[in-house]
């Protein structure tokens, strides 16, 4: 009811939300007034109305031109401040009981995203719609149930079945994390144990003042290393084997490995594969010697095989372009050539607009 | 996955598709510069004649100096129709010059592919600009010095200019944009010395006889005695790559790796032949054999001139003539290009109201930038 009030004035102050509209009484004189709806009709009232006007058996709404007839078992406290939203809910989960379908009883995606919208436009009428449609609506949900009522149950029991698995698969993954931290402690004391135990055995073992000392300490010592090592792989190979069925995180979908993405090609896919030559990784040539040996050039970033590819790119690039046969057949590019002589050329013989007309020339 | 061989590599290059002529066209392209050129050399003089008649006895005397001061005076003074140089003429005097680039860049000390870049430049600039207009000292120095930058060798400008001698930054730099839009943007230039390198170690792989010529191939039965054979051919060819094939005009008519196999083939003309004998398989028709054809053709061009020869006398003798002709047809209002430089750069008169009329446009079209919905679109001029 706290909640209730506090939500109510949160959103708009409304001072007719603190008053009994039956009674008038109020709030401010009665701090534990406390107002209850009854879903038939959503008319709020306060709890010594309800029981003033309805202990005595069913009686109709107080509220003027309602005239439903409610009953007292049917009143409760109101979850949500805004009693439009609080009859959504109720109208949902009415409606939703009998549209208890579930998606893996559709054969596609598109079948049971059809019954979703076929739902939300039946709850949509029962909300919103006028008498009419609300009436039609409310038929349409009966005759449903009626004729569906065998899967109704069936699908009703078997929600319930799956919220009881969930329980007590939590339940028991909670019981299998508080033994693994319990076997953790138990490991950690008797490792520590163990520790104690082999220096007692070692301090004893030197004040009986048998054999040398280090041989005894180093004996010791590779006893300790041995059985940490021993309780290490013990423990690996519990904790893979207890890894696989409780640990694992249920009702994920299956991951398809990622298709791994190229790298980034600069040139647009372009193949640049030298097609007169085989690139090698290595070349002989005496300007090359010296480079090679002294390490002060590659300390840089110069790379050989980059004086490779580009000579040997050089040598034949352009090995079977013939200029006298295709640049002859292509216009020759006069305009931008002759940019110094040619507009000069044009210019007419006055001095003065020859200065202007070699604007164009640099000079 | 579309394959992309060698060559539609190379046909991405800028070198192939705006450096690369037939001879046919490239000699018409040189035509026209030339003709156009020595018509504004011509325009050029007879304006600075007419400007004295009309003017002053004072402004000619101004005139006069500044003639003087750039050798011109016969020219200015002297009447007749100016003598100009022809395409041929002006190529022997590009060659000339290309070799003092080489020579400067031994002064320099700078490697071989700065050299050659340099030289390509040259070659380049003067396919659309004739040396009458812009004198060759002064394009090669920028030349030279753009192409250490391109080629990877740096050389601080102040020393630069000292260690050429006579030289002032600015002089170098007075040219700058003017080759930079002479090479259409464009400072790539392929060379065919890496590609002799990859091609000498490819074929001394071959001689051991372990590696496979071809993707897919099995490995090779190599010419007798080829190591040393390989050896003998790889100095040869690069001495033909260093010189030859920088003063011809090769690398607009061949593809670097032609001009590679081309001076290897000079060297050793059945090595090359067996060489690309395992390259082409019979199954690629006819390959074989028209590229064994371009290799002669451009091995025939690499020929005209032997590595490491000089002009002959007669050469020298016909060369300095040209010189002197040069002096008297080059065109007066391109002779001092620092001068023009600066002048541009500070803006005079005329220029003044053009950089406010951009300046007021940037400010603009930055303060649209900054509107919500971006500048407004231009709308074509036509």
């Amino acid at each position: 009811m706290m909640r209730n009030g506090s939500a109510s004035k949160g959103l708009d102050s409304n001072p007719s939300d603190d008053i009994c509209p039956v009674c008038k009484s109020n709030r401010y004189l009665t701090p534990t007034l406390q107002f209850l709806i009854n879903p038939e009709c959503y008319h709020k009232m306060c709890s010594t109305c309800v029981d003033r006007i309805f202990t005595s058996g069913p009686a109709s709404c107080p509220v003027p031109y309602c005239g439903k007839t409610l009953r007292k078992k049917g009143f409760h406290k109101a979850f949500f401040g805004d009693l439009k939203v609080e009859r959504e809910c109720d109208i949902r989960k009415r409606v939703g009981a009998v549209y208890n379908k579930r998606q893996d009883e559709f054969e596609t995606l598109l079948d049971w995203n059809n019954y979703l919208e076929d739902v939300e436009g039946l709850i949509f009428d029962l909300v919103e719609g006028s008498k009419e449609d609300r009436s039609r609506a409310e038929e349409k949900l009966r005759a449903y149930k009626e004729r569906n009522l065998g899967e109704i149950e069936a699908n009703k029991r078997a929600g319930l079945e799956e919220v009881e698995m969930e329980k007590r698969r939590e339940r028991a993954e909670k019981e299998a994390a508080r033994q693994r931290r319990l076997a953790a402690i138990k490991e950690a004391e008797e490792e520590k144990m163990d520790v104690e135990k082999s220096r007692r055995d070692v301090l004893e073992k030197l004040a009986s003042g048998e054999g040398d000392a280090r041989e005894i300490t180093e004996m010791a010592q590779k006893i300790v290393l041995k059985k940490a090592g021993a309780r290490k792989t013990a423990n690996e190979s519990m904790s893979n084997g207890s890894r696989d069925p409780d640990l694992a995180i249920r009702g994920l979908k299956k991951k398809v490995a990622p298709t791994t993405e190229k790298p980034y090609d600069p040139f647009g896919g372009i193949d640049l594969t030298p097609s007169r030559y085989v690139l090698q990784d290595n070349y002989e040539s005496e300007w090359l010697q010296d480079a090679k040996r002294n390490q002060q050039h590659t300390a840089g970033g110069y790379s050989f095989h980059e004086y490779y590819a580009r000579t040997m790119f050089e040598a034949f690039s352009g090995l079977g372009v013939f200029i006298e046969d295709e640049v002859g057949n292509k216009p020759a590019p006069a305009a931008p050539s002759n940019i110094g002589t040619m507009t000069a050329a044009v210019a007419k013989p006055k001095i003065k607009q020859e200065f202007k007309m070699e604007l164009d020339d640099v000079f | 996955m579309s394959a992309m061989s060698e060559d539609e590599r190379y046909r991405t290059s800028t070198q192939y598709r705006l450096w690369s002529y037939t001879p046919s066209s490239l000699l018409a392209l040189r035509t026209t510069t030339n003709q156009i050129a020595a018509d504004r050399v011509r325009e050029a003089v007879r304006r600075i004649r007419e400007a004295r008649n009309i003017s002053s006895a004072d402004t000619s005397e101004a005139e006069n100096g500044r003639a003087k001061s750039v050798g011109m005076e016969g020219l200015v003074n002297g009447g007749g129709e100016v003598d100009c140089l022809t395409v041929e003429e002006e190529l022997k005097l590009v060659e000339f010059y290309c070799r003092q680039t080489i020579q400067l860049g031994d002064h320099l000390k700078v490697p071989t592919d700065v050299k050659a870049t340099a030289v390509q430049y040259i070659k380049r600039f003067y396919i659309t600009n004739s040396l009458m207009t812009y004198h060759p000292t002064d394009i090669l120095k920028t030349a030279l010095f753009f192409a250490t930058k391109t080629e990877n060798h740096y050389f601080r400008l102040t020393k630069f200019a000292d260690a050429i001698g006579k030289t002032k930054p600015e002089d170098v730099l007075a040219s700058e944009f003017l080759l930079t839009q002479g090479l259409r943007f464009t400072f790539d230039v392929r060379h065919p010395f890496r590609a002799l390198e990859g091609a000498v170690m490819e074929l001394q792989a071959l001689a051991k006889g372990n590696v496979p010529a071809l993707p897919g191939g099995g490995a090779v039965d190599g010419l007798r005695d080829m190591e040393r054979r390989v050896k003998g051919a790889h100095g040869v060819a690069r001495e033909y790559l260093k010189t030859s094939a920088a003063l011809t005009d090769v690398y607009f008519h061949f593809t670097p790796s032609q001009i590679m196999m081309a001076a290897f083939l000079i060297a050793d003309k059945e090595l090359v032949e067996w060489y690309i004998g395992s390259k082409f398989p019979p199954s690629q028709e006819g390959m074989q054999e028209k590229v064994l054809e371009v290799l002669e053709k451009c091995a025939d061009m690499l020929r005209t001139v032997a590595p490491n020869s000089e002009p002959s006398a007669a050469e020298k003798k016909e060369l300095s003539g040209l010189a002197k002709k040069l002096k008297k047809c080059r065109n007066p209002e391109k002779m001092d290009l620092v001068a023009l430089q600066r002048a541009k750069r500070e803006g005079d008169g005329e220029d003044e109201k053009i950089v406010k009329k951009r300046k007021l446009e940037r400010e603009t079209s930055s303060k649209e930038a900054d509107d919500l919905f971006g500048p407004a679109i231009k709308k074509e001029q036509v």
